[in-house]
């Protein structure tokens, strides 16, 4: 299979922050407290490309460019791979599959709870998104794949729950995500340029070859 | 009561120059295993280790090194990021600076920070300390016991609790422009907590200076309680009847208590308070009652529900 310029480009875009986190850990530069870092990294990265797949749509509407439907899925499939590595640090470097540390924690704490249902959500979006289970789920793809506005939503309360009385960071999540559920119903729906320019639609052409 | 916390002459600075020289080729032989390989210094055959190790808490625990503790602060005047401070407090004006010390005592008074530090014998305490968020670290600490304040300015009978707050400075300090919270930061102790000999008053790390983002020029430490309780850059300590409302209790009075004592059996919504993760090694560990300070302070909470009073 050959990947598109714009395949190449969102591959390497969703790799960078694993990328310059690999390496600040190796140079030891990740903070005092390199595990708690790498939580939030991890969890920050996942959020914003999970938002991020959710104006593609919409983009694609307003645009009418096929290039944004074809970077939704792999800004998708990176959310739920930052999602899964930031469980795995959570689990095993920082607890250390230690199950009498984190069963009680699991049991007891809420904003938990929560993230493991969002992940737990997102595992059968990301293995949906094979060609062949594509096929085989047929309509039950899009209602499956509708699970993500809850993801999204479970996510941002879980970093709600999870951040010590600061309401920065909800406002904004919470905020972006309110405004790609706003461009999916009407009057922003029918929302669209008629006669996008040329140099955009040979952008377009360039980027999905 | 006999206190089994040594005070120590304060360490010499060459002392915290060739442990510092010695941390640093002792990571750079650890960095690819940096999750897995232990950054403690068990492992060399360096000479210096023997004067390094002398550099303990009271249990043993060696001191974190002084890159970690200055380099990783939980300062929300500055910032909410715990790096972010060091650079955003680069230019805090420390001096001059003043303490107004006033409320239920015979002689208020103001001190200037010069003042201060010739008033009163700075000796070195090596903590541990523990923050809320199940982080430690061992420190260094230059300071002395806020009852020998407390005795300059004769609190009253009405004195039933101390209430310390931290310069309110938006220029200075931008994280004060962040609504989150109600500024400025309030910290509160009763008063037999505030007259124990643990409970300091510090202007030093490692025998310097304390760096602006960990609370310069003057600053609280009470290591039986979690990390926010020792309220940095304090601009007044007031002698108070009623009980404080500290920041963190306005935040979140169900998550902050007015106590706030290191308990692993009292658990946080958020954070695990069974176990910690201590600053510059690796593994967790367990948390101790009282951060390890019961045989210290356990009597000032007897016949108290600490499971309530949190």
């Amino acid at each position: 299979m050959k990947l598109t310029r714009i395949q190449i480009i969102v591959n390497l875009l969703s790799l960078l922050p694993a990328i310059f986190t690999g390496f600040l850990l190796i140079q030891g530069s990740l903070s005092a407290n390199p595990i708690q870092t790498l939580t939030v990294i991890t969890g920050r990265t996942a959020i914003y490309l999970l938002i991020f797949s959710l104006f593609c749509t919409p983009l694609n509407n307003i645009f009418k460019m096929g290039v944004f439907i074809r970077i939704r899925k792999t800004a998708g499939l990176y959310a739920f791979y930052y999602s899964l590595t930031h469980f795995l640090v959570f689990s095993v470097v920082d607890y250390e599959l230690n199950l009498s540390w984190i069963f009680p924690e699991l049991t007891q704490k809420p904003f938990l709870q929560i993230g493991l249902a969002a992940l737990t959500l997102l595992l059968p979006l990301a293995l949906s998104s094979l060609q062949i289970i594509k096929k085989l789920l047929g309509i039950w793809w899009k209602r499956i794949h509708n699970f993500v506005y809850l993801i999204t939503a479970l996510i941002i309360v879980h970093i709600i729950l999870a951040s010590k009385g600061d309401i920065i960071d909800p406002v904004i999540l919470g905020g972006l995500f309110l405004f790609a559920l706003l461009l999916r119903i009407n009057p922003l729906k029918t929302l669209s340029i008629r006669n996008l320019p040329q140099w955009a639609r040979d952008l377009n052409t360039f980027l999905i070859q | 009561m006999k206190n089994k916390i040594p005070s120590l002459k304060i360490t010499p600075e060459t002392l915290y120059t060739s442990r510092r020289r010695f941390i640093k080729s002792a990571l750079k032989t650890t960095a690819a295993s940096f999750l897995l390989a232990s950054c403690s210094p068990k492992t060399n055959h360096d000479d210096q280790v023997e004067t390094i190790d002398s550099l303990v808490d009271d249990q043993g625990f060696p001191a974190t090194s002084v890159e970690d503790i200055i380099s990783y602060t939980n300062y929300y005047e500055f910032s909410t990021g715990k790096t972010q401070s060091t650079k955003l407090a680069e230019a805090f004006i420390t001096s001059p600076w003043a303490v107004n010390v006033d409320g239920y005592v015979n002689n208020p008074r103001v001190f200037d920070i010069d003042e201060i530090k010739n008033l009163f014998e700075q000796e070195e305490r090596i903590y541990r300390m523990r923050c809320v968020e199940a982080w430690s670290m061992v420190i260094p600490w230059v300071g002395f016991p806020l009852k020998k304040l407390l005795d300059i300015v004769e609190p009253t009978s009405d004195a039933k609790y101390v209430r310390f707050e931290t310069l309110y400075d938006t220029e200075q300090m931008p994280g004060q422009n962040n609504p989150s919270y109600p500024w400025p930061y309030i910290e509160g102790l009763r008063m037999d907590e505030a007259m124990h000999d643990l409970t300091l008053l510090s202007t030093g790390i490692y025998g310097k200076d304390l760096t602006p983002q960990n609370g310069a020029p003057i600053r609280l430490v009470v290591p039986w309680k979690y990390g926010f309780k020792s309220i940095k850059s304090i601009v007044r300590i007031d002698l108070v009847a009623e009980m404080p409302t500290s920041l963190w209790m306005a935040v979140g009075p169900t998550e902050y208590g007015f106590y706030a004592n290191v308990n692993p059996t009292v658990d946080h919504p958020r954070w695990s308070q069974a176990t910690e993760r201590r600053i510059g090694q690796s593994g967790r560990f367990n948390t101790q009652l009282f951060n390890g300070y019961g045989e210290e302070v356990a009597y000032l909470y007897e016949g108290m529900d600490l499971k309530t009073s949190f």
